[in-house]
């Protein structure tokens, strides 16, 4: 039987950030998301950032009415969050990850 | 039911609420203002709408770049433009919206338009000029491209415009800069060129070397006179080195040696050129540099093989020219002499004839002086050409000079005092006591000559060390010699004069005084000698001549004079003699004085028959031979055969002029002895009795 912390770890993230060029908005949920991912996922994860100017129709296919947004495609369920990322506890929690330190605890 | 529905009927209560959460949270995000853009779906597509602030950063860009920009409409009519765009043209931003901005492009104003006409969504440029509000023409390249849109949207193109008058002023100066360049390396090809020319025309080969790693560079010619047809593409020093004769390397290598910390080198070699192998003399010059890499030497090489043999002519037509100045000069004193010998001889037969013989003796003395002069100018002769033999003995010079002194007071005459001072202890030298006497002697009469007032002459002798700096200096080797100086008070030689004592025929002495051979005599036998001879001369101060010769370390010989009379008869009972000339009258004589001493005689008119002769009688005692002798055997070759067949064998050469062939160095073997023509019977009765002794 395989442990549920281990299954945890080995579980592979497939991101998706959509932004608008360089506004401050942009670059402060590129650089929170990026935080995010070294503290918490370390390399279980591929984020792949995507300019709605640059590539417009990317928005279509996951449904993008806003930017910035953030997509989790994998693990399922698909998940949007919209906004700066800056709230760190929301973001954890839409990507359904506990914090590292939460499981040490435990 | 609509698929909406449909869809939304098969989630799960909490997919439903998940969902809801979502969309609430995006309809916070948007009405809090957390957003930059929407995205809205339409028939053309995915449409991004912007809020205001998501464009500041571009505005902010467009704003600092160092390009103009602008928006137009299809028409030109100008609907934004940055500042820049506005400075380019200087003029109002706010003057320039709305108007047509084929206006600013002055002539090239239908061009702008056209290429506007055809500018899509791929972009497209052109250069062109700008008037500035001064009437200034701005050389630009504008670039235009169209900005996409729906089809309600009215057609607009964005552009460009980069400032070309600074890149077009460096790209004049660096057009500039490279045709000084171009120029410069063109003059400076004419110079190596020109330098190369007078080289060539010089006959002068052009060297580099490296001195650290020894590798370097060279002309054609150079090449050339080292015997390569085609252009060597490495040279070094080595290479330079192996071209070199054996017997000059050590000195080469030297003069590179010094190369590496004087300013200069300059000297002379022989190489073995490439290709023919011939022998050349080469004369190399170079100067030192020095480079980041290390030190250089650089310089020229110049074949001077013509320039000595050429050299070697004039030396040799000098030399005739001196020989036939010499014999000019002595043959009025030898047909003086002949006079007297002749008259004398003229007279004897005269007074035979009419039966007057006590009268003869007169003339017998006065023909014998003659000769006997005559003989001593042969012996001149033959010590200025350094050809003449010496029988050198190890004497003590001291005594030598006592001997002498009578002599040289009578010679000097009672005006002058005369001074000897011999070296208590002086070393014994090897050399040949008459011709040491005859130096001492011509010595002192120069002194007398320098000082026509009186004064003082002083003989000194005295031993010497030289060491190696000293000897250099006089071009002798080191270690241990007497001196025998001759001093005078006299009238003294300039530096001139000094410098010029020893050439053969200088002289100071008034025409018909002197024959200028004197001194160099003395130079050639103290040569000969191993030794040297130096002189210290101040005007109206005095001369020092000093005669160097080498100590040796064996006991010295009595000196026996020629002067003195010779004893009557030699004992000659019992001993055998072998007379070998060509000339029948000389045979004759030898044979004639021998017998009246009471020898046996055989004689010989050549060599092989001597040899015979010599096979079959081996009881003979002494060999006297001529040293020229036909049949194709010398005097010399006869007397290393017989030697062959009888070791112990006493010889006595005769020669009109002591060859080389038969002295070989200048020494005799023992045993044997050299009599030079002409000489006196008493002589030749004497040196017989040297030889064969009791």
């Amino acid at each position: 039987m395989s442990d549920p912390v281990d299954e945890d770890l080995q579980t592979q993230y497939k991101l998706r950030l959509f932004i608008t060029g360089s506004t401050a908005r942009s670059a402060r949920a590129i650089e929170n998301m990026r935080r995010i991912c070294h503290e918490h996922l370390h390399d279980r994860y591929e984020l792949v950032i995507i300019d709605v100017y640059e590539n417009p129709q990317a928005t279509k296919d996951l449904q993008i009415i806003a930017t910035p947004t953030l997509v989790k495609i994998l693990p399922e369920p698909l998940r949007r969050i919209i906004g700066d990322l800056s709230d760190k506890e929301r973001v954890l929690a839409g990507l359904d990850i506990r914090p590292i330190e939460a499981k040490k605890v435990v | 039911m609509s698929p909406r529905e449909a869809a939304v009927e098969s989630l799960s209560f909490e997919q439903l609420l998940a969902r809801l959460q979502e969309a609430e949270e995006t309809l916070d995000a948007i009405r809090l203002g957390h957003v930059d853009a929407v995205v809205v779906g339409g028939p053309q597509g995915q449409q991004v709408y912007t809020l205001e602030n998501a464009d500041r950063p571009y505005r902010a860009i467009i704003e600092q770049m160092q390009e103009g920009a602008f928006t137009i409409q299809a028409e030109g009519v100008l609907l934004y433009c940055n500042q820049r765009f506005a400075t380019l043209l200087g003029r109002q931003r706010e003057s320039l919206i709305g108007k047509p901005i084929g206006h600013y492009f002055g002539r090239g104003a239908s061009a702008f338009m056209a290429l506007l006409a055809h500018a899509g969504e791929a972009g497209t440029g052109a250069e062109f000029s700008l008037v500035h509000d001064s009437g200034e023409m701005i050389p630009v390249t504008v670039s235009l491209i169209e900005l996409a849109g729906d089809l309600n949207t009215p057609r607009m193109i964005c552009g460009v415009v980069t400032d070309l008058t600074r890149s077009l002023q460096r790209s004049h100066e660096l057009t500039a800069a490279n045709a000084q360049l171009a120029s410069e390396i063109r003059d400076r090809q004419r110079a190596e060129a020109g330098l190369q020319l007078a080289l060539d025309a010089a006959e002068m080969g052009y060297w580099d070397l490296d001195l650290t790693i020894g590798d370097g560079r060279t002309s054609r010619r150079h090449d050339d006179i080292f015997g390569y047809q085609d252009k060597l593409r490495d040279w070094s020093f080595g290479r330079f080195l192996e071209h070199v004769v054996v017997e000059d390397r050590a000195a080469v290598e030297k003069f590179f040696g010094v190369g590496r910390t004087a300013p200069s080198i300059e000297f002379s070699c022989r190489i073995e050129r490439a290709g023919d192998g011939a022998r050349r003399w080469l004369q190399v010059k170079g100067l030192s540099y020095s480079t980041p890499r290390g030190p250089r030497l650089s310089g020229v090489v110049i074949d001077m093989t013509k320039a000595r043999e050429t050299e070697e002519q004039l030396r040799q037509a000098q030399k005739m020219e001196a020989v036939g100045q010499l014999t000019g000069g002595l043959a009025h004193d030898f047909n003086n002499l002949l006079g007297g010998i002749i008259g004398s001889l003229e007279m004897i037969e005269a007074r035979i004839a009419e039966g007057r013989v006590a009268e003869v003796e007169r003339y017998v003395d006065v023909a014998l002086h003659s000769a006997k002069r005559a003989a001593s100018l042969t012996q001149r002769l033959l010590a200025f050409s350094r050809r003449q033999t010496l029988s050198p003995k190890i004497i003590d010079v001291n005594a030598l000079v006592v001997g002498m002194e009578d002599l040289i007071r009578r010679s000097i005459g009672p005006s002058i005092r005369l001074e000897v001072i011999g070296a208590a202890g002086l070393w014994s030298t090897l050399v040949d006591p008459p011709q040491l006497e005859n130096a001492l002697l011509n010595l002192s009469i120069n002194a007398r000559d320098a000082m026509p007032h009186g004064g003082t002459l002083t003989i000194e002798t005295a031993n010497v060390r030289l060491d190696d700096g000293q000897a250099n200096e006089r071009d002798l080797q080191p270690g241990k010699y007497i001196t025998l100086s001759v001093r005078d008070t006299g009238v003294g030689m300039s530096k001139e004069v000094a410098s010029r004592a020893f050439d053969p025929f200088f002289t100071t002495k008034p025409l018909g005084q002197g024959t200028g051979l004197g001194l160099s005599m003395i130079y050639g036998f103290a040569r000969q000698s191993g030794g040297q001879i130096q002189i210290l001369s101040e005007k109206d101060r005095g001369t020092t001549i000093t005669l160097y010769l080498p100590r040796n370390a064996a006991a010295p010989a009595r000196i026996e004079s020629d002067r003195r009379p010779l004893a009557a008869d030699i004992e000659g009972a019992g001993k055998l003699v072998l007379v070998v000339d060509d000339e029948p009258s000389i045979r004759m004589l030898v044979a004639e004085v021998l017998n009246e001493a009471g020898f046996a005689t055989l004689e010989a008119s050549d060599g092989p028959s001597a040899l015979r002769i010599m096979e079959m009688s081996a009881k003979i005692d002494l060999l006297i031979t001529d040293v020229g002798l036909p049949g194709g055997m010398n005097g010399r070759q006869l007397a290393d055969a017989v030697c062959a067949l009888r070791p112990t064998m006493k010889i006595l050469f005769i020669t009109g002029y002591a060859e080389n062939v038969v002295v070989g160095s200048g020494r005799l073997d023992h045993g044997m002895q050299v009599l030079t023509k002409p000489f006196t019977m008493n002589v030749l009765k004497k040196r017989i009795q040297q030889m064969l002794p009791g």
